[in-house]
Formats: structure tokens, C-alpha cells, sequence
């Protein structure tokens, strides 16, 4: 095996993929289930309310809104471009906090505060900022609220239905780019007759076969965390996010190669890819439906590289709690590379005898 | 590249089964640097699975096969280095422009500032580099097909059917190309189903029929051996035009030919030479085509 040719060959196959309709249905596809599912269940139309702040004196009530994430804080020099910039709707609501302000609530003065709010903006953020502006308030002024607020969570308890089809829309990314990418790609090399051209200069099954599964590995890490960004679930811990997703798109480009070694022509790759259609996306289904009984995913060999993705990426774990998901991922990783290594040998003599 | 006195590709006692189907039944011939072996037989013969196990793509299951002087059953990668092969299907990629194929050869092949341009130029392609070879007829991406096996400037090269589908006169700069590969030194494994192609071009020619080298000469020494030594005169008389057969080295007939040379009715003499075709028909009892 020579990391030249491997070098060569994966070159190769990434200036070709744009011209792949394959290739670029892996590209596409991720995303449009993303936008769909994004408008269809909110989020990605539905911005963070955005609040102007001219911040004079260094106030805590500065600092806390800052913190908030549900909230997005833009500074302005002074009150005149604050005004500016929520009459233009560059911020839904803007206020200015004098010098002293802080000390003169604490004193219980009563200072006036202007609150600006844009006439085009949405009347939830308006209603959001105003209630938190006044929470903050209150919490420096250090008084209880005048009433006892009691909060009754009403409808199905869990996840919303947006954050638990994240590893569905992520499985996607990870088949269409780590399976279906490098399995077509050989597919293709065995069609077109151009693998019996690659396999009399001094590459061998080994080096195309290495380079298709890499193919696959870079595509589906890529797609993954695009898709995890898009979705808002790549968070904090990204270094242990990208470990899972590596994990995840090693062993689906290994599937990928697997099929595309010992299917021998497009047709028979599909028909195999749809045959086994309930075996490759059973897993997923378990996210979307909680009350199903959770061991009967772990039967199926894609749960190991999707439940990593789902309590690290989307729940916000750490790797130390999915090291055994990980470790059968890598072995049966490792087992698809066994049997990728003897259907190479077996596809060389199949195409020398085409 | 091997000494010259040393053959380029040597065979012995080669064989190979697909199961029970004898394709290859203990072959054996060589071909020195600079000779170009046609290669000629039917559709079965035998001819496609030697080159495959030469070129390293089966692995031979008796016999012996060196190419530049290395074992063929070794899988050696740097033989593959030195090689150059033209498959009769044209498995270009068909995406890629004429460029971008012959420039990523070139880097399987490991060689370093390959001269894309000037392949391309010598097989007539130049102003279509930067096309893809989608939109290449048959007989361009043939061409195509010969400029990439020689992109390495290989010392070995299997061409099969390499003028296959050209019209006349690229098919000649076809095999003005290939000669001058030979006389650079290259040893030539030809195969074809042209005659013509055979004899034009090959030094020497091996039938091959039902696994086996039936006859492996020069085509002089082949058409000598089974063709008939005689030539045939068309003269011109009162009822039209008639023939004469008069066969070589007979002195009644020299003496015929001689006095029908000096005849003003004489029109044609043509010598009585077998073609390939017919010596192999003549040894098979079939065929080149079937």
C-alpha cells in the first residue's frame, strides 16, 4: 500500500465529485432535510430576540443580559445610535443605561429608564426582552417579584420533536455521504472499466479501496458537523463532538466500501442499499419515538455510532460516557475492514474477467 | 530498460483455468526490447487471459512469466511502473478532460513533469485538452487510449486492438506511433484481428488457437512456409484477359515467365503469397473472426 497513490487516487475522486450527481445528492440532501424539518418544526426562522444596549456606567444588568444565550446583545456608542438602530429594525429593542444606574436602583431612587422598541419587531421577542429587562431589574434591585409565579409544564414531557430528529437528519449526512459516496464511487470504477485501468499501474485493490473509504470519512465528517451546526447541536464540547462524528463516518465509509466491493454494478448496490434500508435506519427511529423500548436499537450495528452522536452532540455528554458505544463502533469498523480486504480480492479477479 | 539481448518479456509453460475451462494450456514465447509480437487468434483463443496475467491482473496458475525481468506472479508494483497497456474498452474517465486523464496516470505512474501536452499532441488531441472525454468520438477516445499508455514512456507495452473503431488514416498514425515506441526500445505485444495491422507492423506473429501458440515466426518465414511459392500472370489475348499459375523454381516454368515478360500482352504478375488469414486457417481449420 502506498500513500501516494491513496494520495493520488482521493485527489482524484474530489475533483470528480463535483461532476457526480451522486456526490452532490450527498451534498444537498442533508441540508434540504434540515431546512424542511427546520421550517416545518421552527428555529432556524425563528431568530433570538436582539437587544441594543448603550452601556455607560458598566452595569450588572449589562453583563447578565450578556450571559443569557437565548438572547442576542448588540452594544452601541450612545443613545442616538441605539435610537438609530431600532428604528431601522437592526435590534428589536434597545436601552441605555445611564452612569450610576445601578447605584440609583439600590438606593431605591427610581431612575427613568428608556426602553425603545422597533415597530417592525416580532411581539414575542418584544414581550421576551421586556420581561427579562424587568426580571433584572428587580434582581438588582434585590426584591422578590409581588407575586408567587408557579410554572406548570403542559403537553408531553421530553425533547421537542426539532431536537429529537437531530440524529435522524445527522444519519443522513453520515449514509449519503460515508455509505452511498465512496460505495458508488467504486461502483462506478467497476463500470466504467476505469478500475482495471487503476489496477495495471502499480496501484493496487488496497490503495483504491483505502482511498474510497478516506473519501467517505472526510464527506461524512464534513456533512456531519455542517448538519450538527445548522441544528444548533455541535455546543460547547466540539473537540469530543468531532471524536463521535470521526467514529461515525470511519465506520459508514466502511459499510459504503463493503457494499461497493461486492456489489458489481450500480443496480445490485441499490437494490442492496434498499434490501437493507430497514437494518441500516431502524436506530434512528428510536430517538423520534421514546416510548419504544430503547434495547431492541441496540440490535442494530449503526445504534453504536448514532447514540455517541446523540448524547454527546445533542444531549451535551462528555466521551466518557459512550466509550463501550465507541469501542464496538471501532470494532465492528474494524470487522467491515476484514471483509473489505477479501472482497477486494475477489473483485480484482472479477474485473479481470470482464 | 532490460539488455537488449535479454528478452523484455519471457514466458514458459504458461497456463491458467477459469474452473473447469482451459484458457491458457502451457504457452511459452518471448519478445526481445525493440520487437513488436503480434499476437493473433479468435474470440476464445486464449490471447486476452495471457495479457491480463502478464500485465498482473490474474495471477498465473502454472508456468512461468517474467516481464523486464521480473516474475509476473511477484505482484510487483514497480513492474507496473514500466508498463504501458491499451485495453480494447475504453476505460477513460469519461468526466475527466483528456488532461486531467493523462495527468493523474501520470501520477499513479510516478512520473514527474510528464509531458500531457506533447502525448496529446502526437496522437492528434492537442486542441482538445481541456476538453472532457465525454465528448470524445470512439475513435478520439481511442486515441486517447494510446496516448495513455504511453504517458510513462513505458518498456513494455500490451496494446489490444489499438486501431480498433479509427478511420484509415489515423489508424496509420497510429501505427507510425507504435513503431516508433518499438525503435525506441519498447517490446510490443500486439493483439489484433487486422491482417493487415499484423503484418504491417509485427516482427513476428503467434496464432493462438484453443489455448495454445500453434505457429510463432516472422510473417515472411510464415507465408514462405505455408503459402505457395508461385506467382500468377494476367495477359491480355483475343477472348479478353486470361491467368496463368507458374510455379517457382521450375525451369519449364521460368522460362514461360520470362518469355510472357517480354510480351506486349502482359498485364499483371502477382505473387502467389498465403495472407495470415489463410496460414491460420490453414493450421486451425478456422478462422481469425469467429
Amino acid at each position: 500500500m502506498s500513500p501516494r497513490l491513496v494520495t493520488t487516487i482521493l485527489k482524484k475522486d474530489f475533483s470528480l465529485g463535483p461532476r457526480s450527481a451522486v456526490f452532490l445528492w450527498a451534498l444537498v440532501l442533508p441540508l434540504a432535510i434540515t431546512l424542511i424539518l427546520q421550517v416545518a418544526f421552527g428555529s432556524l426562522f425563528q431568530p433570538k430576540p436582539r437587544l441594543g444596549v448603550v452601556d455607560e456606567g458598566g452595569s450588572q444588568v449589562a453583563r447578565d443580559v450578556r450571559a443569557m444565550e437565548g438572547i442576542r446583545v448588540r452594544e452601541y456608542e450612545d443613545a442616538e445610535a441605539l435610537r438609530a438602530a431600532v428604528e431601522a429594525n437592526d435590534v428589536d429593542a434597545g436601552i441605555v443605561l445611564p452612569r450610576g444606574f445601578d447605584e440609583a436602583v439600590k438606593a431605591g431612587e427610581r431612575p427613568e429608564l428608556t426602553f425603545w422598541i422597533s415597530g417592525e419587531s416580532y411581539a414575542s421577542n418584544r414581550i421576551v426582552l421586556a420581561v427579562t429587562t424587568i426580571d433584572l431589574l428587580r434582581a438588582l434591585e434585590g426584591k422578590e417579584p409581588p407575586v408567587e409565579v408557579r410554572v406548570q409544564s403542559i403537553g408531553e414531557a421530553g425533547l421537542p420533536i426539532s431536537v429529537r430528529l437531530v440524529p435522524v437528519i445527522v444519519f443522513y449526512a453520515l449514509v449519503m455521504a460515508g455509505l452511498f459516496v465512496p460505495g458508488s464511487s467504486l461502483v462506478e470504477e467497476k463500470e466504467q472499466g476505469t478500475l482495471k485501468a487503476l489496477l495495471v499501474t502499480p496501484a493496487r485493490t488496497a490503495d483504491v479501496l483505502l482511498a474510497k473509504w478516506l473519501l467517505g470519512i472526510v464527506l461524512a465528517s464534513v456533512m456531519s458537523v455542517v448538519t450538527l451546526v445548522l441544528n444548533s447541536a455541535l455546543g460547547s464540547n466540539w473537540p469530543e463532538v468531532l471524536v463521535v462524528v470521526f467514529v461515525a463516518a470511519m465506520l459508514s465509509s466502511a459499510l459504503g466500501v463493503v457494499i461497493g466491493a461486492f456489489a458489481p454494478d450500480s443496480q445490485t448496490m441499490f437494490g442492496i442499499v434498499k434490501g437493507s434500508g430497514i437494518l441500516l435506519f431502524a436506530p434512528v427511529a428510536f430517538y423520534v419515538f421514546p416510548d419504544w423500548p430503547q434495547w431492541i436499537a441496540k440490535l442494530f450495528p449503526l445504534y453504536w455510532i448514532i447514540e455517541p452522536i446523540w448524547r454527546v452532540a445533542v444531549l451535551g455528554g462528555h466521551l466518557s460516557e459512550v466509550l463501550t458505544e465507541l469501542a464496538v463502533a471501532l470494532g465492528i469498523t474494524a470487522a467491515l475492514g476484514v471483509l473489505a480486504w477479501s472482497l477486494g480480492k475477489r473483485m480484482q479477479v472479477q474485473v479481470a474477467a470482464r | 530498460m532490460s539488455e537488449a539481448h535479454e528478452p523484455a518479456i519471457a514466458v514458459k509453460d504458461l497456463r491458467f483455468s477459469y474452473g473447469e475451462i482451459e484458457a491458457v494450456k502451457g504457452i511459452s514465447f518471448e519478445v526481445m526490447p525493440g520487437e513488436i509480437l503480434g499476437f493473433l487468434g479468435p474470440n476464445g483463443a486464449g490471447k486476452s487471459t495471457t495479457i491480463k496475467m502478464l500485465i498482473g491482473l490474474l495471477p498465473p496458475q502454472g508456468g512461468t512469466a517474467t516481464v523486464l525481468g521480473t516474475d509476473v506472479a511477484l505482484d510487483d508494483p514497480g513492474l507496473q511502473a514500466r508498463i504501458g497497456v491499451c485495453f480494447e474498452e475504453k476505460n477513460l474517465y469519461l468526466n475527466m478532460t483528456a488532461r486531467e486523464n493523462l495527468e493523474f496516470f501520470a501520477a499513479l505512474y510516478g512520473v514527474k513533469d510528464a509531458d500531457v501536452e506533447g502525448a496529446l499532441r502526437r496522437v492528434g488531441l492537442a486542441d482538445r485538452a481541456n476538453d472532457r472525454v465525454k465528448t470524445f468520438s470512439k475513435g478520439m477516445r481511442q486515441r486517447m487510449m494510446i496516448a495513455r499508455a504511453f504517458i510513462n514512456r513505458p518498456d513494455v507495452l500490451f496494446l489490444d486492438e489499438p486501431t480498433d473503431g479509427l478511420d484509415p488514416v489515423t489508424a496509420a498514425a497510429i501505427r507510425a506511433t507504435i513503431k516508433e515506441e518499438a525503435e525506441r526500445g519498447a517490446a510490443v505485444l500486439l493483439t489484433t484481428h487486422d491482417m493487415f495491422e499484423a503484418d504491417e507492423l509485427s516482427d513476428r506473429v503467434a496464432f493462438m488457437n484453443e489455448g495454445r501458440i500453434v505457429a510463432l515466426d516472422t510473417p515472411e518465414n510464415l507465408k514462405l512456409k505455408h503459402g505457395t511459392r508461385a506467382v500468377r500472370v494476367r495477359l491480355r489475348d483475343k477472348e479478353g484477359v486470361r491467368e496463368e499459375v507458374l510455379p517457382l523454381g521450375d525451369g519449364e516454368a521460368t522460362a514461360r515467365l520470362a518469355e510472357l515478360a517480354a510480351s506486349p500482352d502482359l498485364l499483371t504478375i502477382h505473387t502467389e503469397e498465403a495472407t495470415l488469414e489463410q496460414i491460420f486457417i490453414a493450421l486451425t481449420g478456422r478462422g481469425l473472426a469467429g
